[in-house]
């Protein structure tokens, strides 16, 4: 079994200084974002350029480039709608530490991300949602077999396709909590690989309590079979729960100094 | 193996339609996988995707039975490629090799030898199971019969190995009711020996040139209905030979190639070039991978002790510890005023402490308690290594068959000293070094001290 | 449908440590295929061979073994005719009479043992000591002080003892370092943590992980050997990515299959035959699990392993 793969969020325009940091291709605070994640143990980095409608293309490519010359070749996720900086990132990107992630498909106005995803042998994160969130587990499905029939027709292996159940706000969406789950086991039954943003789960709760309720719901959706999941790497308690979560499923081989590798 | 769900939906229609009362062909997959629908519930499936999932649903490798009665063996039916991963369920057995061309004393020798090795080590027979008598074309048809005849006369499960069917026939004629192997079908002779095969109903040996003419050539055999089949795995050289015998195995289990899931019969006789020693190495090798039947020159103690030792440490269950009988032990000549050792049946103690105590030349009872096949501590902290077990034990099966009184108990539980001496009325109970390594000086000093 | 083949290709390799210095040195690991499966992809380094001495001399050693170093007297001579056997890598010499228990040593006798066979033999040299964590502790320092250029491989570090031998050893006087377990996949990897945290570079580690003679408890051995090598390769699992060096001889001689005589065992047949397939089969049962070095004794089973790894690769 593989190992979980981490993928951090903190690139993202989301952040203030991020943001600020992309406009004015100010490579500091990129690097030291990065470099904190990488140290904390992430395996991907998301970049979240936004929109990016005007200069999307050349903003992305300086960001693949800036990043994987500083850091080894890291494996990244591009995560923008602007689908031409996606293609534009993938052209400079170096693969050799893993493929490119596009970031993300749906299976209604973003299908056509696999397309691309496809065309570049690259890994597409494929959002379980049609128009709206998906009513049932039954819908969620139906998504997904859209999205997997797309990338197979395509040429894609399905195991290319890392499925996204869209993981809810508790406080409001409580009671969907164990469907996400079991969606999340449904795709481990197929043999198909899977993510999300997690830490959705705890949006508006106060800030001691997110990394409790983010590491419960890790180690739940680990056991359910999730293979991946766009965090925060620099949540210490998040990744050390991730470490011992992957030891309980023999995907790393236990030693004592095991949170500390 | 049973399939994934992505493979089952690979086959599927992908039309949502319903019809199996799934809302998707998603959700149908899902369920066939975890077996809470049977595929026949969709009716749209192809003709070609039932046959792929009925092959699919079999077991990766057959298991192939040879033999009769007491000499009956199960060869195949793995699962996995590592001991660890599950276990291993068919031993590797092990054939001499005799062959037509050899005068009839050597023969005569050669079936003696190879009785004399013939013993039990915990609880299994130690033996080679079978003889592989090889056919030489210009000794003539009616001597290897003869030499078949003798063969057969041992009870041991013959391997013919003989490409001429004329020659099988005859031998087949006077050995097929004990479930003999012909390893005899080539990429040119294999419909007639297939149908020799089936009409004695024994199990059909298939050679090839190299793996990929074995490998077309298995599935020429299967196509006309033949799938009691044992692959003769043996190359022109030793490395050939591994690699055929590998891939094979991998490409059964690993990757669910059903042609190739048969066991194997590996020849050292011929690859080891007359070297008794590099035929020792390679037996072992083939022993750890996936060698079903190896056939040797000579299994004399020299590569018997080692050998079988190897094959029980790996086909042991992993989830189930070896133990042995428990009883009593007498070592270096030990007699009824002989001191005792007690121990657990953990079988790795057993060898250990018995092993240490030989190397002391001291005679010793060497007491087995039942403890469930556990180690010293973790019987202990079971309760089935305790005061009251060996104190029992002694008085059941000990205390009558000896005079001495003294016992030396493990190290690591010298806190049961005082408990036994109070169950055990009249024996005085030493506590012996922590490791068994230690025991050897231990035992020599009390000898030399005069304390036994 | 012809055969489809579907090698094994890893994305991680076992890294390479070389021992012994000018010409002759030797490679362990590299190998990034399942062991001897050279169908998968090239093997670069095959597993290598080392012959056992020790300080106790030939007065214990069988026949054949003691026949072999006829006209050696000093260990100095021991060691060059050790390391001229036919299929010989490297030697290893063992320092048992360090053991308190036993001859008790001081460790000044012992370095000097130590130094005469390094001078007297180029082949690469692995040291052994005599298994007792306190003296092996003080005893490794000081013989991989007086050793220092040779790049000796020093065996062992214990979870006990690492940080004075895998300080001195790896650190200071800059020669391999054995991290020894019994078989216990956890500490393996633990140890590897440890000494590399310690300073010690991972191309300077060896791993001996335990070892038995097949029949005693040797399923263990081969499980703890599969699971490694299934780490290393498949998960990349960088701290078990040593390679692994077992020490054979000292194993299967002392079984009673080897020590019986043929007076105490008749049916069993000549007691050196017997040792010597004891060592030969445990030696090729640890190749085909994953040892990138075997430690044996008997020239016959040092010439016929290191005829079957050249065969199979």
């Amino acid at each position: 079994m593989a190992k979980f793969v981490t993928i951090g969020e903190r690139l993202s325009v989301t952040a203030p200084t991020v943001n600020r940091a992309f406009a004015s291709r100010d490579p500091e605070p990129i690097l030291k974002r990065a470099k904190q994640q990488l140290d904390a143990g992430a395996v991907y980095l998301d970049v979240n350029i936004g929109p990016a409608e005007n200069d999307g293309e050349e903003l992305m490519k300086w960001a693949v480039e800036l990043l994987q010359s500083n850091f080894d070749n890291v494996p990244l996720a591009l995560d923008t709608s602007n689908k031409k900086a996606i293609e534009a990132g993938i052209s400079v990107y170096n693969r050799s530490k893993g493929k490119p992630i596009v970031n993300s498909a749906d299976a209604a106005g973003r299908i056509e991300y696999v397309d691309l995803a496809a065309a570049n042998d690259a890994i597409v994160i494929a959002l379980c949602n049609g128009e709206g969130i998906a009513k049932d587990n039954d819908e969620r499905m139906m998504y997904c077999q859209t999205l997997l029939e797309r990338g197979m027709e395509h040429g894609m292996e399905p195991t290319d396709l890392w499925f996204d159940p869209l993981f809810l706000v508790v406080k409001g969406m409580q009671d969907k909590q164990m469907e996400v789950l079991e969606a999340i086991k449904m795709f481990s039954d197929m043999g198909l690989n899977s993510t999300g943003g997690l830490s959705n789960n705890s949006n508006g709760m106060p800030k001691n309590i997110r990394p409790i309720m983010d590491s419960a719901l890790v180690a739940m959706a680990m056991m359910q079979g999730l293979t991946s999941a766009i965090v925060n790497p620099n949540d210490l308690r998040l990744m050390e729960t991730i470490k011992s979560c992957d030891v309980f499923k023999g995907n790393t081989l236990y030693a004592d100094s095991y949170l500390e590798l | 193996m049973a399939l994934s769900g992505i493979q089952i939906f690979k086959m599927t229609p992908k039309k949502n339609c319903k019809e199996c009362g799934c809302p998707t062909c998603m959700a149908f997959s899902m369920k066939v996988a975890q077996g809470a629908l049977d595929i026949s519930a969709c009716p749209h499936m192809s003709e070609d995707a039932l046959a792929q999932l009925s092959e699919a649903t079999a077991p990766p490798m057959k298991t192939i039975k040879v033999g009769t009665g007491d000499s009956e063996y199960s060869l195949g039916g793995e699962t996995v490629l590592y001991r660890h991963e599950k276990t291993f369920v068919s031993k590797t057995r092990y054939a001499v090799s005799l062959c037509s061309c050899m005068s009839d004393e050597e023969i005569d020798a050669k079936i003696e030898e190879d009785k004399k090795v013939d013993y039990d080590r915990i609880g299994e027979r130690m033996c080679a199971e079978m003889l592989y008598v090889n056919y030489a074309p210009n000794s003539g048809v009616d001597k290897y019969v003869s030499v078949v005849t003798k063969a057969a006369a041992t009870g041991k499960v013959l391997v013919l190995g003989c490409e001429d069917a004329e020659a099988a026939k005859a031998a087949l004629a006077v050995c097929k009711d004990a479930k003999p192997i012909l390893n005899g079908a080539n990429a040119s002779n294999y419909e007639e020996m297939s149908k020799i095969a089936t009409e004695n109903g024994v199990v059909l040996g298939v050679h090839g040139a190299n793996i990929d003419e074995l490998y077309d050539t298995v599935a020429a055999l299967e196509k006309l209905g033949n799938k009691n089949l044992i692959l003769d795995t043996t190359g022109a050289t030793i490395k050939e030979t591994f690699a055929t015998t590998v891939q094979v195995r991998r490409a059964a289990l690993k990757d669910s190639d059903r042609t190739f899931g048969y066991p194997s019969i590996v020849n050292l006789a011929k690859v080891a070039g007359g070297d008794r020693y590099m035929q020792q190495a390679l037996v072992s090798l083939f022993t750890m991978k996936y060698g079903s039947i190896i056939v040797l020159e000579e299994m004399g103690y020299a590569e018997a002790l080692p050998l079988f030792g190897l094959r029980q440490n790996v086909f042991t269950d992993p989830q189930k510890p070896m133990k042995v009988e428990p009883g009593i032990y007498p070592l270096n000549g030990a007699d009824e005023n002989s001191i005792c050792l007690t121990t657990v049946d953990f079988a790795l103690t057993y060898f250990l402490v018995s092993g240490e105590l030989e190397r002391s030349g001291v005679p010793v009872n060497l007491v087995i308690n039942d403890a469930g096949g556990l180690s010293v501590l973790t019987s202990w902290a079971a309760g089935k290594f305790s005061g009251n077990s060996i104190s029992k034990f002694f008085i059941e099966n000990v205390q009558d068959k000896v005079k001495t009184r003294k016992v030396i108990i493990p190290g690591k539980v010298a806190v049961l000293k005082g408990d036994i001496e109070s169950k055990l009325p009249g024996w005085e109970v030493i506590v012996a070094p922590l490791e068994a390594v230690q025991l050897v000086k231990f035992l020599k000093d009390m000898q030399a001290n005069g304390e036994l | 449908m012809p055969f489809n083949r579907k090698p094994q290709k890893f994305n991680a390799a076992i890294k390479t440590v070389e021992i012994g210095s000018g010409d002759k040195t030797v490679t362990l690991g590299g190998e990034n295929v399942l062991p001897f499966y050279s169908f998968d992809g090239e093997i670069k380094n095959g597993p290598k061979v080392g012959v056992e001495i020790t300080d106790l001399g030939l007065d214990n050693e069988i026949a054949g073994v003691k026949a072999y170093y006829e006209g050696a007297s000093t260990i100095g001579e021991i060691a060059k005719k050790a390391s001229e056997m036919e299929g010989a890598d490297f030697v290893c010499l063992r320092l048992i009479g360090g053991d308190p228990n036993g001859e008790d040593k001081p460790v000044d006798e012992l370095v000097a043992v130590a130094k005469e066979v390094a001078d007297a033999i180029d082949a690469p040299l692995v040291i052994e000591g005599c298994k007792n964590v306190e003296k092996d502790s003080e005893l490794l320092n000081k013989v991989a002080e007086a050793l220092q250029g040779k790049n000796v491989l020093v065996m062992s570090a214990r979870e006990e003892n690492y940080k004075a031998v895998g300080a001195a050893a790896g650190l200071a006087y800059n020669q391999k370092v054995g991290a020894e377990s019994a078989v216990d996949i956890n500490l393996a990897k633990q140890l590897n943590v440890v000494m590399t945290q310690l300073g010690v570079k991972p191309e300077s580690i060896v791993m001996n992980v335990g070892s038995a003679a097949v029949g005693y408890g040797y399923e263990y051995v081969v499980s703890t050997l599969d699971r490694i090598k299934a780490a290393a390769l498949s998960q990349d699992d960088k701290m078990l990515q040593m390679p692994i060096i077992t020490p054979v001889a000292s194993e299967t001689w002392s079984v009673k299959e080897a020590m019986a005589t043929e007076e105490d065992s008749p049916e069993w047949g000549n007691q050196e035959v017997r040792g010597i397939s004891m060592e030969i089969q445990t030696a090729a049962a640890s190749l085909a699990s994953g040892s990138d070095a075997v430690i044996l004794k008997h020239p016959q089973s040092v010439a016929t392993i290191s005829k079957m790894i050249k065969e199979l690769i």
